[in-house]
């Protein structure tokens, strides 16, 4: 075996550390992206009998956002399985209770319940914010891109660019601005 | 009618009449008083509001927004205040100059924009404008599809 391939072979087999910034994205198409990284579904030796998954550090899982008013709609269900035992717990009440818990219910949800998803859960680590510890960061070669742009907020633009933005309506001539 | 009576009891009519003159550096036309020995003279005058230099020329016939062929979203809150005043609600439509579309469309918008948290400088002078401090599930970060937007 030459030094090219040993090194190849090294390369293909080696858990690939991935950086995932969460703020501002559905989590739900989140988990679609996230989980074809840590199956290791994209990669060319992919098998399901083959553990090739990579590693996948979400941050800011606290500022994900859901579409119109699920934060409100969505329910989580869950059952103690003594009678009389279940409840139902609405998205922003689970995200108060913990904010990593929506985005790892939905990468769960979205993997084949097998023997091997808790396994692959193990890979994925969830950070409310982006405090990641140094020893996890350290591993990190990867950014994988968001779905969604992050919205500039109005006040967050300087006067000036408010200003000289091309406008489409002029007020009237006897106006009075409020 | 109260706050009249008092000034009369006061005797000072430059209060009084500073009350109904309007002199905001924003106003489009603004109103002047000067006094003249015993006679007061109050003038209205045009002022600039800004926008001439940066005003997209509407050649056709068609409404600013529909001439402009823009695709806009409810992230767009540099377009979409133009149509806001400084607390937050829509222009009516005599003042937009948009057709009826385009106006139930932005005020629409403009409504996403605020739920989202997009706008928060531009609301009552009460409100809170940090988004965070929301309560609820109102905090939380949002967006919306503009495709649900009903306008026929």
């Amino acid at each position: 075996m030459t030094t090219l391939k040993r090194v190849q072979q090294w390369a293909t087999f080696a858990r690939i550390w991935h950086v995932f910034d969460a703020s501002w994205q559905n989590p739900f198409d989140s988990a679609q992206l996230l989980k074809k990284y840590l199956l290791g579904l994209y990669k060319p030796i992919y098998h399901p009998m083959n553990d090739c998954g990579d590693h996948v550090i979400v941050i800011n899982c606290s500022d994900v956002a859901l579409p119109g008013e699920e934060w409100k709609k969505r329910v989580y269900f869950h059952h103690t399985g003594y009678p009389g035992g279940a409840s139902w717990t609405l998205a922003h009440e689970l995200h108060k209770k913990d904010p990593v818990l929506i985005l790892k219910k939905a990468v769960y949800n979205s993997m084949d319940g097998n023997l091997q998803r808790r396994y692959t859960m193990e890979r994925l680590h969830l950070f409310p914010d982006a405090n990641v510890p140094a020893k996890l960061m350290g591993n990190v070669s990867n950014q994988i891109r968001q779905i969604r742009p992050i919205p500039k907020r109005l006040d967050h633009y300087t006067q000036k660019e408010i200003e000289e933005y091309p406008k489409l309506i002029d007020y009237p001539k006897d106006y009075i601005l409020r | 009618m109260q706050s009249i009576s008092k000034i009369n009891l006061l005797n000072l009519p430059n209060i009084f009449l500073r009350t109904i003159s309007f002199s905001s550096k924003l106003q489009l036309k603004e109103v002047f008083e000067t006094r003249e020995g015993n006679s007061l003279v109050i003038k209205g005058v045009h002022a600039e509001s800004g926008r001439e230099p940066f005003l997209l020329k509407n050649v056709s016939e068609a409404c600013p927004v529909c001439s402009s062929g823009l695709d806009i979203k409810h992230t767009d809150v540099l377009i979409l205040s133009q149509f806001v005043r400084s607390d937050g609600c829509m222009l009516p439509r005599r003042i937009t100059g948009l057709c009826t579309k385009q106006q139930k469309r932005m005020s629409t918008l403009v409504t996403m924009a605020q739920k989202a948290g997009l706008m928060p400088n531009l609301n009552p002078p009460n409100s809170k404008n940090d988004p965070k401090k929301r309560g609820g599930w109102k905090k939380y970060h949002k967006y919306f599809d503009e495709t649900t937007i009903n306008v026929r």
